[in-house]
């Protein structure tokens, strides 16, 4: 009884946000726990990614866990160059992905061409191709940089109030 | 068996083609005829003293701008060298440069522990050609269809002469030295139409500027 009229309380005094904003937290707890990238190394940058993945750095911690399948994956690294070729595939992975998603954009080829802006065979930059929510810097990033990228992912997500903002 | 009983032999076996040594200093180069290539293949891979059994790769080479030394270190320090920015646009069947494309065959036979190369000129026909030998080493078979993307280089006969690597639709020859750098064509994405679209190409070509201070550059 006494506990019930706390609550109440507790809700006047925070405003009717706070029921929407803690749903959000826990929501986006959840989120920040599992997400699972879908696997596309392209090219050496997917070297390092396996690295981040593998038990020096194991991104298991974070929660991250590789998946074979666009349909389980909650996170899309673009771990390479991305190619003339790949980029339809690239975006039908990407429009397989279940809501929410996002990408990460690994190595200066997938953030805008890097050394093959010139080529007449690559993208120049993953985003030409799908919204990109992270650029992880270098050619290729060290493990440390990607698992800092996805730590910065993850700030992102905490910050997003999907249930408050409807 | 040393160098130069190798090369002897292999001037014994094909003294019936037109062929020359171009050079000895590493493995043997033979320059060879186009229109003796098959039957010349086939006395190198059937018989049982040469025996080059394996077929390790073959390339192709545009001499288009070949020996025009384009990075001069003093002038290019200031002008940058622009390779592949002015396009020189070959006519078809142009006589300028009658030797444009020549191919390359590396062989290597296991029982003597030998490598050569032969080298042969295309024909001067648009397109160039050459007669394929998939049939006497079935590796050829996407080796020439690698040469045929990037090079435009025909191989008569090949049973399946397909682009390799460019994209699907791809048109022109990456490698020759008078396609431009930045391609003709680039992808995006078309938010309206719901998918990824080809459009020209938005960079245009410049000449790279090496930032190079020498002593020899005044």
């Amino acid at each position: 009884m006494g506990l019930k009229k706390n609550n109440d309380d507790l809700i006047v005094q925070q405003g009717p946000g706070f029921v929407t904003t803690s749903v959000d937290k826990l929501v986006n707890w959840a989120r920040t726990g599992s997400m699972w990238p879908v696997t596309l190394g392209l090219a050496c940058c997917g070297i390092e990614m396996m690295h981040s993945a593998a038990s020096r750095y194991d991104t298991d911690r974070f929660g991250v866990f590789y998946r074979p399948s666009p349909r389980q994956s909650d996170v899309m690294i673009v771990a390479g160059t991305l190619c003339n070729k790949m980029a339809p595939p690239l975006r039908k992975i990407y429009d397989q992905m279940a809501e929410p998603k996002w990408v990460i954009s690994m190595g200066s080829c997938a953030n805008g061409g890097g050394y093959y802006h010139h080529s007449y065979s690559v993208v120049r930059g993953c985003d030409q191709i799908i919204p990109v929510d992270v650029y992880v810097p270098g050619c290729p990033p060290t493990a440390e940089a990607l698992i800092n990228g996805i730590i910065e992912l993850q700030e992102k997500i905490r910050s997003e109030e999907s249930i408050a903002n409807g | 068996m040393a160098k130069e009983n190798q090369i002897k032999l292999i001037n014994q076996k094909l003294s019936e083609y037109s062929h020359s040594l171009l050079s000895s200093d590493h493995d043997p180069l033979f320059l060879v005829e186009e229109s003796d290539l098959v039957n010349i293949c086939k006395i190198l891979k059937t018989d049982n003293e040469l025996d080059y059994s394996i077929l390790i790769d073959i390339c192709a080479v545009d001499y288009l701008t070949y020996g025009q030394a384009d990075w001069v270190t003093n002038e290019a320090t200031k002008t940058g060298y622009s390779r592949a920015v002015e396009q020189k646009i070959i006519a078809d069947d142009d006589d300028e440069f009658p030797d444009r494309f020549a191919i390359f065959y590396q062989l290597l036979s296991i029982s003597n522990n030998s490598r050569i190369t032969l080298k042969t000129f295309t024909t001067k026909s648009n397109p160039p050609s050459v007669p394929s030998i998939n049939k006497i080493w079935n590796s050829a078979n996407w080796f020439e269809r690698e040469a045929f993307d990037l090079m435009g280089v025909h191989f008569k006969g090949h049973p399946d002469l397909r682009r390799i690597l460019t994209d699907y639709g791809f048109i022109g020859h990456p490698f020759r030295k008078d396609f431009p750098t930045n391609g003709n064509l680039e992808v995006t994405y078309d938010e309206d139409e719901e998918k990824v679209v080809y459009k020209p190409v938005s960079i245009t070509t410049r000449p790279s500027v090496p930032r190079v201070i020498r002593k020899d550059n005044d």
